[in-house]
């Protein structure tokens, strides 16, 4: 079972070099975006309600309505 | 004297011969009372550890994947550190917002009445405008530009022909011309003579160019944005 599924991945993968390094490069893009997206959204929540986007629409609005005055 | 020397050199000599005399049979003692075995005895040289207690257990195939997985890994993540690294440093060199939104300038366009010049100051250099009127834009557009020293259209000059907006720094040795004066009823350079005309080209004096346009845009009706 782990032998066919490792046969099966040298065949795909690392058989040959070419494409035993385009996929370490596709899986670099791919890593990179996932590790973004994560971390932001990791950051994003540990800092809820205190960075400028979360509290931006009640001074946005503020203003608006002083303008309106 | 000298031989009184000679025998106590001689004398010296012997001292040192007797402790080494000495040393010898203590060592010789020493030697004798342990025993010695010899390396090259008859002996079974050729006996093998027994190592598959640490062989692998899966076939070679996926050991190979394993290590290729391993290496492969490695240049995945050096890919990325590299691709961040180079990032980081040109993010570092590009301008950062508050040069980028010093040097842009917004101007409305309202307060500016027709036939008037506005002089503003741009990356420290002042900037004409001038809202020209119909006359003054027949004008510009009529005159057979081909024959001038900076042969320019004057709709090569403006976005919108009722709105010109160029650098207000002389192209001879770049003193600021004068609004409104000069033979052709557009600007006239004080230091050396320069006429310029209502679209801003060189008509009369020693300035080689036209007067420089810069990059601008107008987001709607009322503004203009410089930079």
């Amino acid at each position: 079972m782990a032998g066919a599924f490792a046969a099966s991945i040298y065949q795909t993968l690392i058989r040959r070099n070419a494409v035993y390094l385009t996929s370490i490069f596709a899986g670099a893009f791919v890593f990179e975006v996932a590790f973004d997206t994560s971390t932001n959204k990791v950051w994003d929540t540990w800092n809820r309600g205190r960075q400028w986007k979360d509290i931006k629409h009640q001074y946005i609005n503020k203003a608006e309505e002083e303008d309106d005055e | 004297m000298a031989l009184s020397s000679a025998s106590t050199s001689l004398l010296r000599a012997c001292a040192r011969q007797q402790l080494s005399t000495t040393r010898a049979v203590v060592a010789s003692c020493q030697r004798n009372s342990s025993t010695f075995e010899s390396p090259f005895a008859a002996k079974d040289t050729t006996k093998i550890p027994d190592f598959s207690k640490y062989a692998s257990k899966k076939g070679p195939r996926s050991n190979q994947v394993f290590s290729y997985f391993v290496a492969g890994t490695m240049g995945l993540a050096s890919a990325v550190g590299a691709k961040a690294t180079v990032q980081d440093f040109l993010v570092n060199m590009s301008a950062s917002a508050d040069v980028l939104a010093q040097a842009k300038v917004e101007i409305g366009l309202a307060t500016i009445p027709e036939g008037k010049n506005v002089i503003i100051k741009w990356r420290g250099k002042p900037v004409f405008i001038r809202h020209r009127t119909a006359d003054e834009i027949k004008e510009a557009q009529e005159f057979d530009w081909k024959t001038l020293r900076d042969p320019e259209a004057d709709e090569d000059r403006v976005q919108k022909s009722e709105w010109l907006v160029m650098l207000g720094v002389c192209t001879h040795l770049g003193c600021v011309p004068i609004g409104e004066s000069g033979d052709f009823g557009g600007w006239f350079c004080p230091c050396h003579g320069s006429h310029y005309d209502i679209s801003g080209r060189i008509r009369k004096g020693p300035a080689p160019l036209n007067l420089e346009v810069p990059a601008y845009n107008f987001p709607d009706e009322e503004t203009l944005i410089i930079g």
